[in-house]
């Protein structure tokens, strides 16, 4: 397995009593790639994601982080490879109402052994690059839908994953937030080299990953790399980091 | 209308399982505030029953013409009260008391059936005349098992000329009477106004606990209520429709309480009050008083629905976009200060009806305190937090004292009525040997206690329970996803506890300090080491039972967050 695969699902199966939702899928991600997941509901899609994310365990199949398997991990032993490998964006629902936009953020990271004074200010970091600067103190209620989307961005970057999951990130947004959000959800991952996995039905959102696999049936159709120039977007990218100066060197620390 | 019905009751029966299960807890919150409701009104009437099948052994003196004369006599035998009543017919013709179908002539004598049985002791042979005459039923009896005869004389006799009556409390002397009607004796009196204290202090805390039933409901038709809102439904259907759903779950609730309130009593007529247990009768309070909480109940549950609902109703974003609420101001506190104020001017002598105004006074503003103390709390708590579980206790408690409050009110009522009774509650020293009525209301005192103190606690318990499982419903989705993205269950677990045990341990401690200090102008008895251990083993119980009843619903908590795929719903 070359250094440059950072996630690889192996021979996936998964059944719900008769539904087959996996029938055999090969999914290698590499390092710093955005891909989407794409296909019709009940193709697999979501379950895909759930069993590479390792919050389902596949039937039979091997899924590797790294180099090292990770689906015979034990429930608690993929919990803390959730929140301290992966970072999670979800359509909507996932900040919790009562903290603060930066402690929303903070959160993996207290749950870690940051101290709170730490974690806090490091998620504040993360506020001016994704264009959320004065928002830490408002509440998700308090925040468009677009600004909340950004804030689970910077909470599932926090902890600097190796593998952000989107699944339907920009489900609940309108057509030009969500092409912001996905920008930055794209931007950001890439300048913290974590690869991303999306899942969608918006080929719009497809769009602006570097590869899109789509899922019929439980089975991968193709692995085609995206139609448009490799990644039009990422041409662009700004710093979308709390530390500019360096963020390849640090995220390639861990 | 008809058809806002049809489609309240489609969404009603359609809300899936744990539609199901959030209507079961309205249910059974309802069901059991409908129980200890019933049972606090019908302690009033069971006491009211009670003064009156009692009150023709206190004879009033004949305006006009007497018809006869009635003495009353009490003594002990073998620790029992026994009554008797001397009568002597002076005009023929008087309708016989209440339990008697006719009175006794001279040389004859009626009986409870309890003194029947007994009558062949030595103590007893001798007493009264060999004659029985009948037997005095139980609409003359104050309990099943009380010991009352009805002696017949002739007017001359030496018992009905005011000599030879003992100095017993439930004696009277010899008196010309014109009928048996009697008027209330004050040791009865003296059980009525209690009685209608230790109402008030388990109406409040069920109010408190109806009010977070119906907000229940309310809490989970929010969002789907908001997209009606959003689709068009005018303030009026939506309210009609959410009123129409909490009145419906009420109604059953309240029947089913109703229910839970004749499996409870029989074990309830068994304890004794006024040195004996209770007909069965007693505790049902009649008809009209039942349909009228079985009625009540759902009204204000109905009411309460409203009020949860204006957000809803003002703006059909209102509930979409939570805001952060504005914080609780200092004025509340000021209430419970001018209550607190009043107290030390009572006095001893101070009369029943001011006694239970200013206790219930100080009641509501304890009530009113409440959630601005429980945000005091929660900023603290915030401040302080290092860990997350802290941290996000804190930050419920702040965003939502109100309902934090709901949670351990229960236990911060209870915590006043410990306090308040766990300093009067009168030490057995006290108890006068002589005088056996005063005696058994000292003891009645410490039973009446500890009845209120059960039944706030059930309301604590029961409401801890419901509160921690609805918000855990309410919450389903952040927490399952929570879960996908790697946060431990045991940190929200750990928070939801601690959101509950923080301000159990300031308030509960709190409001049995001010319930001390409001006793302290009754409590010339002084402070007693049996009400301290009460007090002790009922804050135990209190903190060991809401945190039992909050945990009760860590599995639901985790059969919600291990959903593999939460959706809104």
């Amino acid at each position: 397995m070359s250094s440059h695969n950072v996630l690889e699902g192996r021979g996936l199966k998964k059944s719900f009593g008769p539904t087959v939702a996996l029938a055999g899928v090969d999914l290698t991600i590499h390092r710093g790639e955005a891909v989407a997941i794409m296909g019709p509901s009940g193709s697999g899609k979501s379950t895909l994601l759930h069993c590479l994310a390792g919050i389902m365990k596949p039937d039979s199949g091997e899924v590797h982080l790294l180099g090292q398997r990770v689906d015979t991990l034990g429930e608690r032993g993929r919990s803390v490879l959730r929140r301290t490998r992966f970072g999670f964006v979800f359509q909507f629902g996932q900040l919790l109402p009562e903290l603060p936009a930066d402690e929303n953020v903070a959160l993996p990271l207290m749950l870690g052994d940051h101290s709170r004074a730490r974690a806090v200010r490091e998620a504040r970091s993360w506020f001016g690059p994704l264009g959320l600067a004065g928002m830490e103190g408002r509440r998700p209620g308090e925040l468009s839908g677009g600004q909340a989307q950004r804030v689970a961005i910077a909470r599932a970057l926090v902890t600097r994953p190796a593998v952000v999951f989107a699944d339907e990130p920009t489900g609940a947004l309108d057509q030009a937030t969500g092409h912001d959000t996905m920008r930055l959800l794209v931007e950001a991952t890439k300048h913290n080299d974590a690869s991303l996995v999306v899942v969608t039905h918006d080929p719009h959102v497809a769009g602006w990953c570097d590869r899109v696999v789509e899922v019929r049936d439980g089975l991968m159709l193709t692995g085609r790399p995206h139609a448009a120039s490799p990644s039009p977007h990422t041409a662009s990218a700004h710093a979308v980091s709390p530390h500019a100066v360096s963020p390849h060197a640090e995220a390639g620390g861990r | 209308m008809r058809n806002l019905m049809a489609l309240t009751w489609r969404l009603l029966r359609g809300g899936g399982r744990r539609g199901l299960l959030g209507s079961s807890l309205t249910v059974a919150a309802v069901a059991v505030s409908t129980t200890l409701l019933i049972f606090a009104v019908a302690v009033n009437f069971a006491f009211a029953g009670r003064a009156g099948r009692e009150a023709w052994r206190s004879p009033v003196p004949a305006g006009g013409t007497a018809r006869a004369i009635e003495a009353v006599q009490a003594d002990l035998v073998r620790g029992r009260l026994v009554t008797v009543v001397h009568v002597a017919v002076l005009v023929p013709g008087i309708a016989p008391p209440p339990g008697l179908t006719r009175l006794p002539g001279p040389g004859e004598v009626a009986m409870s059936p309890a003194l029947a049985a007994i009558a062949n002791l030595p103590e007893l042979v001798g007493r009264f005349p060999r004659t029985v005459a009948g037997t005095v039923g139980d609409a003359g009896l104050i309990h099943p098992g009380e010991l009352v005869a009805v002696v017949g004389h002739a007017p001359a006799d030496p018992v009905m000329s005011g000599r030879g009556t003992a100095g017993h409390r439930p004696g009277a002397p010899a008196t010309r009477v014109a009928g048996f009607e009697g008027a209330t004796t004050p040791d009865a009196g003296a059980y009525s106004a209690l009685a209608a204290v230790a109402s008030v202090f388990m109406v409040v805390p069920l109010l408190v606990f109806g009010g977070a039933a119906a907000r229940l409901t309310v809490a989970r038709r929010d969002r789907r209520l908001a997209s009606l809102r959003l689709v068009g439904a005018t303030p009026g259907q939506v309210v009609v429709m959410t009123v129409a759903e909490a009145v419906i779950t009420a109604f059953g609730g309240a029947v089913l309480g109703l229910v839970l309130y004749a499996a409870a009593s029989p074990p309830l007529t068994r304890v004794e009050i006024a040195g004996g247990p209770w007909f069965v009768a007693d505790l049902w309070p009649g008809v009209l008083p039942l349909a009228a909480v079985l009625l009540a109940v759902p009204l204000l549950v109905g009411v309460s629905a409203v009020a949860g609902l204006r957000r809803i109703v003002v703006s059909p974003l209102g509930v979409a976009k939570r805001e952060t609420p504005p914080a609780m101001r200092f004025v509340r506190v000021t209430g419970l200060l001018v209550a607190l104020a009043l107290v030390p001017t009572l006095g001893f002598g101070a009369r029943v009806g001011v006694v239970v105004a200013v206790l219930g006074l100080a009641f509501l503003s304890l009530n009113l305190v409440g959630p601005w103390v429980v945000a005091l709390v929660g900023r603290v708590t915030v401040r302080a937090a290092r860990g997350p579980a802290s941290l996000l206790a804190g930050r419920r408690l702040v965003d939502d004292p109100r309902s934090a409050w709901r949670t351990v009110s229960g236990v911060a009522l209870t915590g006043f009525v410990a306090g308040f009774v766990g300093l009067l509650a009168p030490s057995s020293s006290l108890s006068a040997q002589d005088d056996v009525v005063a005696s058994w209301l000292l003891r009645d005192i410490r039973t009446g206690t500890l009845i209120v103190l059960v039944v706030s606690f059930l309301v604590a318990i029961v409401s801890a329970g419901i509160t921690a499982a609805s918000s855990v419903l309410d919450r389903r989705q952040t927490y399952a996803l929570l879960r996908l993205a790697g946060t431990p269950l045991e940190v929200l677990d750990r928070a939801r506890r601690l959101e509950t045990l923080v301000p159990l341990t300031v308030m509960g401690g709190g409001s049995i300090l001010t319930g001390a200090i409001c006793a302290t102008p009754f409590a010339k008895v002084g402070v007693s080491s049996t009400g301290a251990i009460t007090l002790l083993v009922c804050v135990v119980a209190g903190f060991a039972g809401v945190v039992g009843a909050g945990a009760l619903s860590r599995p639901l908590l985790r059969s919600v967050a291990t959903d593999p795929a939460p959706r809104p719903d």
